[in-house]
């Protein structure tokens, strides 16, 4: 079991010795089950650091955040950022050091392990709760939870309220740090794109049918982009504006920004803008399942991620986050990638 | 469709003229109504200009509102819908809506001296108000022109210019040394320095880049100018002219509907975010 | 007028009012949102709130207003597109929403009234639903001159006595749809309104959240514009949009031209929703940017909502309905950011 108090003594031993800007980790909410992203600049500090299984965030979009932040700054502070990540985030560290965004010594990684479980799906598990406010979740031995709600404490089997992500866990251990909490043990309840079966069991019409009625909910408040740490392009194809614009830029230049997309949330728009984005995270999409968890209109756009995901899979045997010396799907070939298509 | 302010009117393009080239380039434009010339305006108000297709662009109107025949805008090309207008030809069709603004409030300068600074483009909302204090000579104490530009090629209106000289002091300046320029060579706050204008029964209107006005108000002030005596305007993104949007919001106050216009003793109380 | 409507006939109502366009909560998986109602029988009010506020009805997320395409005569020929003419009805207003509403009405109001919220926001009857239950724990509509069965912007509001409606009118469009059917409402007794009474001091009660001090946020605020508050506050901020467009009292909009034919023209101008916490919604042409950062995007977001407006309208320009607070991805929480400044010193 991960030991709370580790973390916190790990936490502040690398801010006693400076060597880290700020932590980020998790913290308590004033309000709510669910706790926040946390940014512990002091020793002091670190005792506001939680680990339970509502530390559902993938915090590694806030390195993208420090990068800008850093650009932004006239002598920037150089030390790392200390970032406290589960398996699944660490894959998402992995991809952007894959992709060079940032350097392996611009983070102090403080991996923890999700042990037997995971992290849950706060939907289900109210759902499981039925009406009753919990006070507090913690991870149990094995593959249970303990909840306390104003009746007591009451044991709830992690497999029925788990977030669908972790039932198809291919990391539940960081699988890189610098410092380690807890153990990596094998999981039983992980089966690998299972989640996609209802889905691929529909006909093409059945199917159509399914994404015109999701797709044409969504109001493009772009949390989906917002959270994930893969969308870091600074010229995004659903932006009309390219924010690399500088006092140089020409009037052609920005006059020629092609816009690719409308504002205008309509099905046709939402289409392009989610199609285009499943597209540009092929091969790079790790699963945290973020996007799903953001959206307010629960939109399950994490099934468009992970068909091509296992494409990425089935058609090359690629798989992202897992080293960060390998090249990025697309802009890679090997002499035995599948040529059928070609004509 | 009368009463919808967000309809524009129709206006043909009857002339245009290239002020400045390059790759930071002006033209003057000037626009007739096609059907209904109602339209009137005080100085220092804006229109929305409309490309069909491109977008719309909140542009100051640079003729005088004495002249009922045509409005005249000079735009710097800058993005998507002002380098649509710089591809225009006579002839052309564009849309205009408003007067939008608070425009600058002449009744209270009457008989004051008024000194009017500009830089660069900024020349174009004073250009307005600059004309119409002329026209009514009797009305305002002297006036005077203080303008420069990066160099001799970007000065706007140089034939006007020329021909103003005749009738008012005009201090031109340009921003480094050029072979036959004979005026002051600096920045354009110092030239202001440098000639000293009396903060007796006067108003400063300057517009301008940002850091020019800053500067300028900063001189104006050593020089003896109380706050209430300099005015200035803002420009901030814009889309709906009239205070809805929410977007070039200043504080409590839309740029669109309670400025451009501002005096510095308005202007310095609200959050420094434009 | 205080009228009582038996539950059991409330769908009847719903019925006789087939000359309106209808609307009410619809569930959807888990989530309740606005749509038109083609089977009277099935309006359920038994909901918490809708993800989306009735705003969209009034104030669409995207609207065509212009239409223009080349023409012979005068080389260009402008349409304008109002709204379609069809008095419309939304049940289960809650009255966070229904206030939001009253607020959104001031600012489409004044110097140049915007015809197409207007001509919407007039042909539509908003029948209101008290709340005896906050519908989130995250609900503080007491806190900003609010309540759970406040009447403001409403034409009628329900409250629910468990077996019945107590039905309050309070306007000629209200009174309309009631004498569509007549037959199916009594007079309400003493008795009704005791029992009303007694519903709405326990419904007060029940609202746990509450912002604290909020007189005292407006003049602070004034003066904590340069703080580096909004720096701490904005850390975790992705910059999404889901406060700005879940919110039932924000307005900003954009509009842009979406062309259909080049040559020949052919084209609309449309008006959508706009987010001032997107980085692009202030920057100008050239690139420079006054709201460049998260910082200040955020404390343009609880200066405008707590002091700017309040000094243009006197009114908070936040109802208290708390879907911000719920689904904020990082759980950032606008009381806890304004019950901050209201004990800051800088």
């Amino acid at each position: 079991m991960v030991n709370l108090e580790d973390l916190k003594k790990e936490a502040k031993a690398v801010l006693e010795e400076g060597k880290v800007k700020y932590i980020i980790g998790y913290e308590k909410s004033a309000n709510g089950l669910m706790p926040v992203p946390g940014f512990i600049k002091s020793p002091e500090e670190v005792e506001k650091l939680i680990w339970t299984p509502a530390c559902v965030y993938n915090l590694t979009k806030f390195l993208v955040d420090e990068k800008r932040r850093k650009s932004r700054e006239k002598k920037p502070d150089e030390r790392p950022v200390g970032l406290v990540v589960k398996g699944c985030d660490s894959r998402a560290l992995i991809v952007l050091l894959q992709e060079k965004f940032i350097n392996r010594d611009d983070v102090f990684i403080i991996g923890v392990s999700c042990e037997e479980t995971g992290v849950i799906d706060e939907k289900k598990f109210l759902k499981k709760l039925k009406g009753k406010k919990a006070e507090k979740i913690e991870f149990d031995e094995k593959d249970n939870f303990m909840v306390t709600t104003q009746e007591g404490k009451v044991k709830v089997a992690a497999s029925e309220v788990l977030a669908e992500r972790c039932l198809e866990c291919k990391a539940n251990s960081p699988l890189i740090y610098d410092v380690i909490l807890g153990e990596k043990v094998k999981r039983s309840m992980d089966n690998p794109f299972q989640s996609l079966e209802k889905l691929e069991s529909l006909s093409e019409e059945e199917r159509w049918k399914f994404w015109k009625e999701q797709l044409s909910k969504c109001i493009r408040c772009y949390a989906c982009r917002s959270v994930c740490p893969m969308c870091y392009c600074d010229e995004c194809v659903a932006d009309t504006i390219n924010f690399a614009v500088t006092a140089d830029t020409t009037a052609e230049e920005k006059a020629q920004k092609i816009k690719w997309l409308e504002k205008s949330p309509v099905k046709s728009e939402n289409f392009v803008y989610h199609l285009v984005r499943a597209i540009h995270l092929a091969g790079r999409c790790i699963d945290c399942g973020e996007c799903e968890r953001v959206c307010p209109l629960d939109i399950p756009i994490r099934f468009l991620n992970k068909k091509l995901e296992k494409d990425a899979k089935e058609l090359f045997d690629y798989e992202a986050g897992f080293d960060p010396e390998q090249a990025s799907l697309v802009s890679s070939f090997k002499d035995e990638d599948p040529e059928d298509f070609i004509r | 469709m009368k009463d919808n302010t967000y309809i524009p009117k129709l206006a043909k393009i009857i002339q245009i003229k290239e002020e400045v080239g390059g790759a930071r380039p002006i033209k003057t434009f000037m626009t007739q109504f096609i059907q209904d010339n109602s339209f009137s305006f005080k100085c220092g108000q804006c229109a929305m200009l409309s490309v069909f297709g491109k977008g719309e662009s909140m542009i100051s109107i640079s003729s005088t509102p004495l002249i009922r025949d045509y409005l005249q805008f000079s735009i710097l090309k800058m993005g998507r819908v002002t380098s649509s207008l710089h591809e225009m030809q006579e002839g052309d069709i564009i849309g205009i809506r408003g007067p939008y603004g608070n425009g600058f409030p002449m009744e209270k300068w009457k008989g004051k001296n008024l000194i009017f600074i500009g830089g660069g483009i900024g020349l174009a909302p004073i250009w307005s108000v600059l004309h119409t204090a002329l026209e009514k000579k009797g009305e305002y104490g002297d006036s005077m022109l203080v303008y420069g530009a990066r160099t001799s090629k970007d000065i706007v209106f140089k034939q006007e210019l020329a021909e103003l000289r005749k009738k008012m002091k005009v201090h031109l300046s340009v921003d480094v040394e050029e072979p036959g320029w004979q005026e002051f060579v600096g920045f354009v706050p110092l030239n202001v320095l440098e000639i000293k204008p009396s903060p007796k029964n006067a108003i400063a209107v300057t517009c301008g880049p940002p850091i020019m006005i800053k500067f300028v108000i900063q001189n104006l002030k050593a020089l003896g100018f109380e706050d209430e005596q300099i005015y200035t305007t803002v420009e901030n993104k814009m889309k709906c002219g009239i205070g809805k949007c929410g977007r070039c919001n200043i504080g409590l106050h839309y740029v669109c509907k309670d400025g451009p216009v501002y005096s510095w003793a308005e202007l310095k109380n609200l959050p420094q975010e434009y | 007028m205080e009228k009582v409507l038996d539950k059991k006939s409330f769908p009847q109502w719903v019925t006789k009012l087939s000359s309106y366009k209808v609307y009410a909560p619809v569930q959807e998986d888990e989530a309740w949102n606005y749509e038109v109602i083609t089977n009277p029988e099935k309006v359920n009010l038994d909901f918490p709130n809708t993800v989306l506020s009735p705003k969209k009805i009034i104030f669409p997320q995207r609207e065509v207003y212009l239409e223009f395409s080349s023409s012979d005569e005068d080389g260009l020929e402008l349409k304008e597109v109002l709204p379609e003419e069809e008095p419309s009805v939304i049940f289960g207003v809650r009255p966070c929403d229904a206030r939001a509403l009253a607020l959104t009405d001031k600012v489409f109001s004044g110097d140049f009234e915007d015809i197409y919220y207007w001509k919407r926001r007039n042909q539509v009857a908003l029948v209101g639903l008290a709340c005896s239950v906050p519908p989130s724990p995250n609900c503080f509509c007491l806190s900003v001159d609010g309540s759970p069965f406040s009447t403001e912007g409403l034409d009628i509001l329900m409250s629910d006595l468990d077996s019945k409606y107590f039905v309050e009118v309070f306007s000629k469009k209200g009174e309309q749809l009631i004498n569509a059917a007549k037959t199916l409402f009594k007079p309400a007794t003493e008795k009704d309104k005791k029992e009303l009474e007694k519903n709405r001091t326990e419904a007060k009660k029940r609202i746990s959240r509450q912002i604290q001090n909020i007189k005292k946020i407006p003049p602070v605020l004034k003066g904590m514009f340069d703080s580096p508050f909004w720096d701490e506050e904005s850390m975790s901020c992705l910059r999404c949009g889901i406060c700005t467009y879940l919110c039932p009292t924000c307005h900003c909009f954009d509009i842009n031209d979406e062309v259909l034919s080049s040559s020949p023209l052919k084209g609309r101008r449309i008006r959508t929703w706009d987010n001032c916490q997107f980085p692009d919604f202030t920057m100008h042409s050239s690139g420079h940017n006054p709201r460049p950062d998260k910082a200040s995007r955020l404390r343009q977001r609880i200066m405008h909502k707590f002091q700017y407006f309040v000094d243009r309208y006197k009114n908070y320009q936040c109802t208290g309905c708390g879907r911000c607070i719920s689904r904020c991805p990082v759980g950032i929480d606008i009381i806890e950011v304004l019950d901050k400044v209201s004990s800051y010193e800088g």
